[in-house]
């Protein structure tokens, strides 16, 4: 009886272990699902470890990052993946920005446009690939068709097979499938600035790109601080629809570092090389990233 | 309702059994044989499927040893299979690529089928080519699904068109013929070669150095492409002078895979091509080419216009090293790749008149029936010379293969598009090489 008296008179969990307790799940799903497989790629990436030679493997401490220094097909992709999101976020951004002041004004047919401009997000980047592989097809590719019957071409060309047509073409491509996303990002900013300040700009005589260098370009300096951080990180692990239009060729001209990394780990079956190409990307990205924080984040005026 | 102890200690007890629950209703796949009833894991990649399955039906019919077959997407199966016996639910008996032998007898995969029963004459009834590919370090790990040597396809009719009455012998040759087929205006670029970045192997360029004589590695797989051997130099400033001079080879070749170059053979828009023997069958079958009859088999040009060889490839037949029916699962292999109770090779005659799979049994070519499958779609002569001369890469023993592989299309992308100077190209094999020596040293 005493028993199921002290049961029955048990104290309710406090505010702060109710908490814990109701996150707990989260918590163990997150660390299972995200923060372990995070760290065991490390871990990986600190050993010899080829499936193709799994007596062979040890750990080898940094090994793997002080090989990155020597190499060349390393070096290279780096490189390629570089030009690449500069290419990428400079059009990116530019385009969007563009984008996003025409559908920040009013119009008939301004819904339409903007479904349209959306509809590449929802694309998947193996079928945006696949996509622009038929629009380049050097013999059926539309956009030859649509150059001859222009009058600017007399031939069909074969657009991907240099090098600098490759990286031109595939980083268009990534391009048109990732625009929507920074074009909702910067509408969405246009749209919280404060219509009075653009009447007092117009007041004080400020003309059409005082208005926008002086009030918008401010005003949207942290949706384009999202914008740069996330289009910098996709534009860093494009892989489908580069692996789809080229595979990383002709030669290495568009083997970017994501691809060099999924070829290292799924062809070369090389999990500890693999697992250490992943993290100096991931090493650049925050890098980038806190660079970018550090010189917009406390610019721009939110004060109305 | 109040949150105590209690009631956390059930969730989260409720929440451990989830997982389990779950796990108990899964299908167990692990390592072949758990099923305990004696049935045969096997895997293969998804080649004809369904004409596969049926074959198995027929072993089960006739053996009662059931086979559990999984068919793998062909550009997955080597990581597929790997992540399997990594995890240790690997199949039982499994097709087996000559490329990825040595890398799976490492890895621990694969067994020795030596003393097995009917093992040594299956190795003394075929072709030495298909042996050495199926050997490695001295012992045989395989039984023989297919085999095929590479070789020239052209196109006879739109030859006669240019009054070419016989194919090329040399790559000088073959150039002239194809600037012939091109100043008629039949052509703008005769020649196809599917030169896209992909995870298999190019054979047609191995098919050129080994039909002039050359090779890329020693027989201690030490790169002489870049000293002794000038062949692969010399193959490769052919290469860069018929795409980016005398422009008979379409430069769009780098943005295509097989199938395309076999779609565009098929619509005569190409006049030669270099691929494996068993593609003619569908360039001349008339419900699928509009070439039908129009296409031969040649052997490959070689530099100086003489008789040199070909390369050639080997799919097999494997023992999962962990395998818990080993006598089932050999039973099962013998069936595919050995002989029947009538001393014949049923599966590989199977595969030859189904689809045209080209065969390791050197015998067969005497056999009426095959012979008469085969003067559908190829001269038998030049079809049996080619197995004759053909042999396998000597750098398939070793485990950086898939990687200079690689490093290789990538070269000779480069070398196609004029990137790539020959010298630099081979320089940059050479190289290429020794590094991925010393990686897997």
């Amino acid at each position: 009886m005493a028993v199921l008296k002290g049961s029955a008179e048990r104290r309710p969990l406090g505010d702060n272990a109710k908490a814990w307790a109701l996150n707990a799940p989260a918590i163990a799903v997150i660390a299972l699902l995200v923060a372990y497989p995070i760290g065991y790629s490390f871990y990986v990436s600190l050993q010899k470890n080829n499936l193709k030679r799994p007596r062979a493997k040890r750990f080898i401490g940094f090994d793997n990052y002080k090989a990155l220094l020597s190499d060349q097909a390393f070096l290279s992709a780096l490189k390629v993946s570089a030009l690449f999101v500069l290419v990428v976020l400079g059009l990116t951004v530019v385009l969007a920005l563009i984008l996003a002041l025409v559908l920040n004004e009013r119009f008939r047919g301004r819904g339409l446009l903007l479904s349209l401009a959306l509809l590449p997000w929802a694309m998947p980047g193996v079928v945006n690939g696949l996509m622009w592989r038929t629009i380049f097809d050097a013999k059926t590719g539309a956009l030859n068709g649509l150059l001859q019957q222009l009058g600017l071409i007399d031939s069909y060309h074969a657009w991907l097979t240099s090098g600098s047509g490759a990286f031109l073409f595939t980083a268009l491509a990534q391009v048109w499938n990732t625009l929507p996303f920074s074009v909702i990002i910067l509408l969405a900013g246009l749209s919280t600035i404060p219509s009075e300040l653009y009447d007092a700009a117009t007041v004080d005589r400020a003309g059409a790109w005082r208005r926008f260098t002086e009030v918008t370009v401010p005003w949207l300096l942290h949706p384009l601080l999202i914008v740069l951080i996330l289009e910098t990180m996709n534009a860093f692990r494009a892989f489908d629809t580069i692996y789809v239009l080229t595979g990383g060729g002709p030669g290495d001209a568009t083997t970017t570092i994501a691809l060099l990394d999924v070829q290292t780990v799924l062809t070369f079956t090389d999990f500890g090389l693999g697992s250490a190409y992943a993290w100096v990307i991931t090493a650049i990205t925050l890098l980038i990233s806190v660079g970018y924080i550090g010189l917009l984040y406390r610019k721009g005026n939110f004060e109305v | 309702m109040e949150l105590t102890r209690r009631h956390i200690l059930k969730l989260t007890g409720l929440g451990l059994a989830g997982p389990a629950l779950l796990s108990a209703c899964s299908n167990d796949s692990s390592s072949g044989g758990g099923s305990g009833d004696g049935s045969v894991k096997f895997e293969g990649w998804d080649y004809e499927a369904a004409l596969v399955q049926q074959n198995l039906d027929r072993f089960t019919k006739t053996s009662n040893v059931k086979v559990n077959y999984t068919p793998i997407t062909s550009a997955q199966y080597v990581q597929k299979v790997v992540a399997e016996f990594t995890g240790g639910g690997g199949p039982d008996a499994l097709y087996v690529y000559d490329d990825s032998l040595a890398a799976w007898v490492e890895g621990d995969y694969l067994q020795p089928l030596d003393g097995m029963a009917g093992v040594d004459e299956v190795y003394d009834a075929i072709y030495p080519g298909n042996a050495q590919a199926m050997t490695y370090d001295g012992k045989r790990y395989g039984l023989p699904y297919y085999t095929d040597a590479t070789c020239l396809t052209y196109n006879a009719g739109i030859l006669a068109q240019a009054g070419i009455s016989k194919p090329p012998a040399s790559l000088e040759e073959l150039e002239a013929q194809a600037l012939k087929i091109k100043n008629a205006g039949l052509l703008e670029y005769p020649i196809g070669l599917p030169a896209q970045l992909s995870d298999t192997w190019w054979s047609w360029v191995w098919a050129l150095l080994f039909g002039s004589g050359g090779n890329m590695f020693d027989d201690q797989q030490n790169p002489i492409m870049n000293t002794s051997d000038t062949v692969t130099k010399d193959v490769f400033a052919w290469l860069q002078q018929a795409a980016t001079k005398s422009k008979v080879i379409d430069p769009a070749s780098l943005q295509l895979l097989p199938v395309p170059v076999d779609n565009a053979m098929k619509a005569n828009r190409y006049a030669y091509t270099i691929g494996a023997r068993y593609a003619s069958r569908d360039y001349n079958d008339p419900a699928k080419s509009k070439a039908a009859g129009k296409i031969r088999m040649g052997l490959v040009p070689s530099l100086d216009g003489k008789e040199h060889g070909t390369v050639s490839n080997t799919r097999m037949y494997g023992l999962a090293k962990d395998t818990e029916v080993k006598d089932n699962a050999f039973k099962l292999l013998t069936y595919l790749g050995g002989y029947d109770d009538q001393k014949q090779p049923y599966t590989a005659k199977f595969w030859f008149l189904q689809r045209g799979l080209g065969f390791a049994y050197k015998a067969m070519v005497n056999d009426p029936t095959i012979t008469a499958a085969l003067k559908k779609f190829a001269d038998p002569k030049i079809y049996t010379h080619l197995a004759e001369i053909a042999k396998p890469r000597n750098v398939l023993g070793v485990p950086w293969y898939t990687e200079f592989e690689t490093e290789m299309h990538k070269v000779v992308q480069g070398v196609l598009s004029n990137q790539t100077q020959p010298s630099a190209a081979v320089a940059a094999l050479a190289q290429s090489a020794v590094t991925l020596k010393k990686k897997y040293s």
